[in-house]
């Protein structure tokens, strides 16, 4: 139910990390919580604050493909080329309108994007928001789909409300050759109320062509 | 500071060598740490040595280390690891399919410790235990009937430890940082197996009877060690050799590996990590150690190269950060492709160690851990024995 207000939440992959960085300054974040944060050093992870700031810095030249849905922010980390200097964090999208990442590189000190790396060919770990649209996909599978209600309820007892009630993890999942060569692919780990998880080790989702393929082997 | 010193006095005298002293310098204001105080780590075992670092919990990599520093009883500080993660957890099935690469296709999987899983040992913001543990025998010598000139002393260790959940599995991850100035990752695989049936050949009965054959897979971990010895500057890997099979004589044979390598374990092959301008008391360059004899040594179709070695060298470039679904753009996807004979000013060191994993009875839910990893030692760090102040 917690991913379905997230969902809800994020228009956009900066509301979700907007929504991260509130979070994590509640009152068991002992490192956020603190009233006077003091400067990170050079080593230390970024701030929640830094992450926010990289990722609306970061968005800005994709704003629009950001809020048509084209484009979606991944995740944000630290810089930590031993050769750079001062504070820099790296924001990762994928943009679907042509399959490509795209890097961006923030000065914190100087607020700006101080770099931008684009290609294809390559493809980072899913969002969250990625893994519940992989599994809408699957669940919208007339065969697989079925399949998959069936094993929820028959492990909860009651009927699967949306894919937000499974246990979900996505892996990017690449194969040279196929489909899944250019397009952004996620296969799932899904585990069911009972523990066990269900056998999707064939499935590849294609976010890309919004289809599931089944991988023969 | 003594750093500092050291690197002046390169810069006067660049044919001079830079000698570790024998005592720390005199007081001097000390540089600012790298990182705050939840992130650092600064231990000194009781028998003298001392570890300092700072860590940090990456989106991909997990837990990862950098500017780890040993200082051994008595000494100077001597930097050793600019960096060290996790760069891939690679297990293809026995059957040929299904093939995860458990680092890089997943997002952050780090798993929430509890004091249960940190025992005598300090949890960081839930993500990493920082704990110390016997470790053993740091020496025995017999007095031979002289109760006064026997010799026995405990060892003890320092351990950063976190977990990751991969589907059904969970990783234990840890560095290991030993008061002999001794390094060893490790990874435990625990969690549950994966509960697929395959035909005999690829598996294990593990049900009553002949009913479940649980799937045969590998583990192929790889680490990414960028060391820095006393900065980034000379750093070079060897390799050695020890030539004379079915013969009586053993002959040293060294390969500098001034070249991005590919190199595959061998039972008496070892590298070190050298850095020829920075001496101990005995005018001996200090280096660090790698084995990597404990490996299953799996070796993958042509689509999967980085497969093929068991350690590579490769020149620091930041955008290569995993051994393979390294997804940077314009950057090379794994790590065999890194290697491109490019020569190495600043070396970074892979280490892949294979684990192959047929399943049995006892792993039963929870599967007990089944561990892998490599050692790190110091060769010639200290003059002399590391438990003896110098």
């Amino acid at each position: 139910m917690r991913r379905v207000v997230v969902l809800a939440a994020a228009g956009a992959g900066v509301s979700l990390l907007a929504g991260a960085a509130v979070l994590l300054t509640g009152d068991d974040a002992p490192q956020a919580a603190r009233a006077v944060p003091s400067a990170p050093a050079p080593e230390d992870p970024l701030t929640p604050d830094e992450v926010r700031r990289a990722g609306t810095i970061a968005s800005g030249p994709s704003s629009a493909q950001l809020k048509a849905g084209r484009v979606e922010l991944l995740y944000v980390e630290r810089d930590d080329d031993k050769s750079g200097d001062g504070r820099r964090a790296r924001a990762y999208f994928y943009d679907y309108g042509d399959d490509t990442v795209i890097v961006r590189t923030v000065d914190l000190g100087r607020e700006r994007i101080a770099r931008e790396t684009r290609g294809g060919g390559t493809q980072p770990p899913p969002s969250p928001r990625e893994e519940i649209r992989a599994a809408e996909l699957l669940l919208a599978d007339k065969k697989l789909g079925k399949e998959v209600r069936r094993a929820y309820s028959k492990a909860a007892g009651r009927e699967l409300r949306s894919a937000a009630d499974l246990g979900l993890r996505g892996l990017v999942y690449t194969q040279p050759g196929g489909p899944c060569a250019t397009h952004r692919c996620v296969r799932l780990f899904v585990r069911l109320p009972d523990g066990k998880f269900l056998d999707t080790s064939r499935l590849a989702i294609d976010l890309s062509a919004k289809k599931v393929h089944t991988l023969e082997w | 500071m003594f750093l500092q010193l050291a690197l002046a006095a390169f810069v006067v005298a660049a044919a001079s060598v830079t000698p570790l002293p024998d005592a720390p310098a005199p007081a001097a204001a000390e540089t600012p740490p790298p990182c705050g105080s939840d992130h650092r780590v600064d231990q000194t075992l009781t028998n003298g040595a001392r570890w300092q670092m700072c860590w940090e919990m990456r989106t991909i990599e997990g837990l990862t280390l950098s500017r780890v520093t040993y200082t051994p009883k008595g000494g100077v500080p001597v930097s050793v690891l600019r960096s060290a993660a996790l760069a891939q957890i690679h297990v293809p099935y026995d059957s040929g399919e299904p093939r995860y690469h458990d680092i890089g296709s997943l997002g952050s999987a780090v798993i929430p410790l509890t004091d249960g899983d940190c025992p005598g040992g300090e949890r960081r913001l839930d993500q990493v235990c920082v704990t110390t543990r016997p470790r053993g025998h740091a020496y025995l010598k017999d007095g031979f009937g002289d109760p006064g000139q026997r010799r026995s002393l405990q060892g003890r260790e320092l351990v950063m430890l976190s977990a990751y959940q991969v589907g059904w599995y969970a990783y234990v991850a840890e560095f290991v940082f030993g008061d002999d100035g001794s390094i060893t990752p490790r990874v435990g695989a625990t969690g549950s197996l994966a509960g697929t049936t395959t035909s005999p050949e690829y598996g294990w009965p593990i049900g009553v009877g002949r009913k479940h054959f649980e799937e045969s897979h590998s583990h192929n971990v790889f680490w990414r060690l960028d060391f820095d010895i006393q900065g980034k500057s000379r750093d070079v890997v060897e390799q050695y050799d020890f030539p004379g099979n079915k013969t009586k004589k053993r002959t040293l044979e060294k390969t500098v590996l001034t070249r991005e390598t590919a190199a595959r374990s061998r039972p008496t092959r070892w590298w070190r990590v050298v850095d020829p301008e920075v001496r101990n008391t005995d005018r001996h360059p200090v280096s660090w150690e790698i084995n990597n004899t404990d490996t299953a040594q799996y070796r993958g179709p042509a689509d999967e190269r980085f497969t093929r070695a068991d350690l590579y060298v490769t020149q620091y470039k930041a955008c290569e950060r995993l051994a393979t679904y390294n997804a940077e753009p314009r950057c090379a996807e794994s790590v065999d492709r890194y290697t491109d004979g490019e020569k190495v000013r600043d070396p970074v060191v892979w280490v892949n160690v294979g684990f192959h994993h047929v399943p049995r009875d006892e792993d039963a839910d929870p599967m007990p851990v089944h561990w892998q990893g490599f050692r790190i030692t110091p060769r010639d760090v200290t003059a002399t024995n590391p438990y003896r102040a110098e």
